[in-house]
């Protein structure tokens, strides 16, 4: 009867180290192997001037689908507002914050991030193919009273050669 | 052996830690049935109502004015007030030692001016920076005071825990510790080891910034915060998890399946409790990917001794439910005191304990992170783990402490079962209705969720279920508390056995064993911390440098 219990035991302890080192090793892989990382880089807005990075809120095109969005985000709003996307492959997101901390997270996508005050996040997001339409774009952390009122919309525009050619 | 203790001192600090806990709980729960329905989709805003009455700065501002009572009442004041009480009214039970009557009374005054002025700063408006309080959104001095002093106030607490175990240690060498008492060691060995870096962060950024309008730097703050902010996490657990050892061999008969087990798996606690906070940051810019993936794997480790907990408790089930005749693979299921409110609401807590653990693991998940980060997903998570197995537990024990602790039957005994059973399903309703809409997007925190009528249409069945899910729970905290309050004012009194109590050890006490070492695992805790934080700080503070920036008020 002991010896029974204590086989569960080990088995159980087994079982736990398995899960342990088996989540492990796929995050590691995914995440270094793949490049799939939850993060982006950061530099702080001094950096950003001296290596003359432009902070100048807007969507500029700068190759064939190939996009660089500025965004300041504020209390209780994102400049731009709007962004529109025609074809997008890769866009180059620089979000940041001159007041309080924000979040930005593009409903429906993988794109969740916190904008820190004091630093440029930059992240490289390249749109699943089929992606089309208006998102909801909104502020994911308390950032004061009108908190509510901060959002703002993405349009990704598909020419039909395009949804023809990557469907 | 066989002690003589009298527990005067402990029992009168505990009947008042534990009254204020549920006063807490009352008031906090009554900000969450207001936050849960104003911010369903298409449900009536009630903070518009009281808006309207001329109160508060509009609907919004109210929203978070009462966001933040209910995370500091319910997250802070409840938990560490119920603790503090618990482990004064265990420790000379379990131990046969008392607790220093000087630290009883300095922790009881800290801890009740630092509550009044924290709640003066938070009802009044003047701290709506909700319970996380991220600068540079800044609250008025009162609050960071007044949370300081609670904070103190539960060190010199923990102090005099400590004290009683080094006396206890010197009258019985080379003996093992009890197994609850190590639970009641672990929690505040975990809670100094976390409020540390709070109470360094708050002294450097925030009183300076709320006092004089010192500019602080957001991510230095929030890496502190988290440091705190995870192992804040366990400070509520351990106490239930320890309730859970105590009292579930207890109800049944039966030792404890493994005391080895239950041992291990608090000094896993002690160690890997604190060095996991940036799993709360993983997508947060600045802080290189293989320190955030090194805190998840200690994340992974910290959630093992979670699931040694359920197999011994559980196992502990199996072996009293066959010895009382069930057999077969569940028989053992039903043999089980079902019937007993406290039981049941110990191993609904446990149950539910599992769902808020598989989450916590998808939440601290590297990857996965990205898609639940700060949605309602999150609210979901917490509500299982602090939410229902912390404070379930503690309603479910509390039916014992209005008997044994303050000395009255419980009115309308009838219905207690019905508390454990509609917190349980309501919980389960809410959460797994949270998880949903997170997963949709849904965000947490944001008092309105329309955004001008672009409302996602999958976010709003998942957020009405969820809302009735959060009814029916509040509905079984509210049997709960008028039970409480009012057999404490009119339940039939029944003569305690104090002052006088017996202490026997139910088995002879074994010597101590490596697992009784606590300074070893503290001193290899610290080591931890080190290398999973040293990296971070060495980026934020020398390879970038800080980038300060003024406080605001909400
Ligand atoms: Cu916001
Ligand atoms: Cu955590």
């Amino acid at each position: 009867m002991e010896s029974r219990e204590a086989v569960f035991e080990y088995i159980w302890i087994l079982l736990i180290v398995a899960v342990i080192v088996g989540l492990s090793a796929s995050m590691a892989y995914y995440g270094f192997a793949r490049g799939l990382n939850p993060t982006c880089e950061a530099y702080t807005l001094e950096e950003a001037r001296k290596a003359g990075i432009s902070l100048e809120p807007g969507v500029r095109e700068v190759g064939p689908g190939i996009y660089e969005v500025t965004i300041d985000a504020r209390q209780f709003t994102f400049i731009p507002r709007e962004v529109v996307l025609k074809d997008p492959n890769r866009v180059t997101f620089r979000v940041y914050s001159l007041d309080v901390i924000h979040g930005l997270s593009i409903v429906g996508t993988s794109v969740n991030i916190m904008v820190l005050p004091g630093y440029v996040a930059e992240f490289v997001w390249e749109p699943p193919k089929n992606a089309k339409g208006e998102f909801l774009v909104l502020c994911t952390e308390y950032c004061g009273i009108g908190h509510q009122l901060m959002y703002a919309k993405l349009v990704i525009e598909r020419s039909s050669a395009q949804m023809a050619g990557g469907g | 052996m066989e002690t003589r203790v009298y527990s005067v001192k402990e029992d009168w600090y505990a009947r008042i830690t534990i009254a204020v806990a549920f006063i807490a709980l009352l008031l906090g729960g009554v900000f969450g049935v207001l936050q849960v329905i104003s911010r369903t989709p298409y449900w009536p805003n009630l903070y518009e109502y009281l808006a309207g009455l001329g109160i508060g700065g509009g609907a919004s501002e109210l929203y978070y004015r009462g966001l933040t009572a209910h995370g500091v009442l319910l997250a802070i004041v409840l938990t560490t007030f119920y603790i503090v009480g618990v482990s004064a009214y265990l420790t000379p039970r379990v131990l046969g030692v008392n607790i220093k009557p000087q630290t009883l009374n300095v922790s009881l005054a800290m801890m009740v001016i630092g509550t009044a002025l924290a709640a003066i700063a938070i009802i009044f408006g003047w701290a709506n920076v909700l319970y996380t309080f991220y600068l540079p959104l800044v609250a008025s001095p009162l609050f960071y005071i007044g949370a300081a002093l609670l904070i103190l106030g539960s060190w010199v607490f923990a102090a005099g825990v400590f004290i009683s175990y080094l006396e206890w240690r010197r009258a019985n060498p080379g003996v093992a510790i009890p197994v609850t008492f190590f639970g009641i060691m672990t929690t505040f060995i975990v809670w100094i080891m976390a409020t540390i870096p709070l109470v360094f962060i708050v002294l450097k950024n925030h009183v300076p910034a709320s006092l004089l309008g010192w500019e602080a730097d957001a991510l230095e703050s929030r890496l502190f915060f988290w440091w705190f902010g995870h192992a804040l996490v366990y400070f509520w657990l351990l106490p239930a998890i320890t309730i859970w050892y105590y009292y579930v061999p207890k109800a049944l008969g039966v030792p404890l399946f493994s005391e080895t087990m239950a041992k291990i798996a608090f000094m896993l606690f002690i160690l890997a409790s604190t060095p996991v906070g940036l799993h709360h940051q993983l997508v947060d810019p600045g802080i290189n990917p293989y320190f955030k993936y090194l805190q998840t794997v200690l994340t992974l480790i910290v959630a093992s001794p979670s699931m040694l907990t359920a197999f011994n408790i559980i196992a502990t089930m199996e072996r009293a439910g066959r010895a009382g005749g069930g057999d077969g693979l569940f028989g053992w299921l039903f043999k089980q005191p079902w019937r007993d409110p406290v039981f049941t609401g110990l191993i609904l807590a446990l149950i539910t304990f599992g769902s808020g653990g598989i989450t916590g693991i998808i939440n601290a998940s590297y990857q996965l992170n990205n898609v639940v980060h700060n949605t309602a997903w999150v609210v979901g998570h917490f509500h299982t783990t602090v939410g229902t197995a912390v404070v379930l537990t503690f309603m479910a024990y509390t039916y014992l402490l209005i008997r044994d602790l303050y000395g009255r039957n419980v009115i309308l005994r009838n219905v207690s079962l019905a508390v454990p059973i509609l917190w349980f399903v309501g919980m389960m309703i809410f959460s797994i209705s949270y998880y949903t809409a997170g997963l949709a997007g849904s965000p947490r925190r944001t008092s309105i969720v329309t955004y001008g009528g672009s409302i996602p249409p999958e976010w709003v069945l998942p957020m009405q279920i969820a809302a009735i899910g959060a009814i029916i729970f509040s509905l079984g905290g509210l049997i709960f508390l008028v039970q409480f309050f009012g057999s404490l004012a009119s339940g039939a009194r029944i003569p305690l056995t104090q002052p006088t109590l017996v202490i026997m050890n139910p088995h002879k006490p074994g010597p101590a064993t490596i697992l009784d070492n606590i300074r070893l695992i503290i001193v290899a805790a610290i080591i931890l911390n080190i290398i999973a934080y040293s990296g971070a700080l060495i980026e934020i503070y020398y390879l970038r440098g800080l980038s300060p920036v003024p406080p605001i008020h909400p």
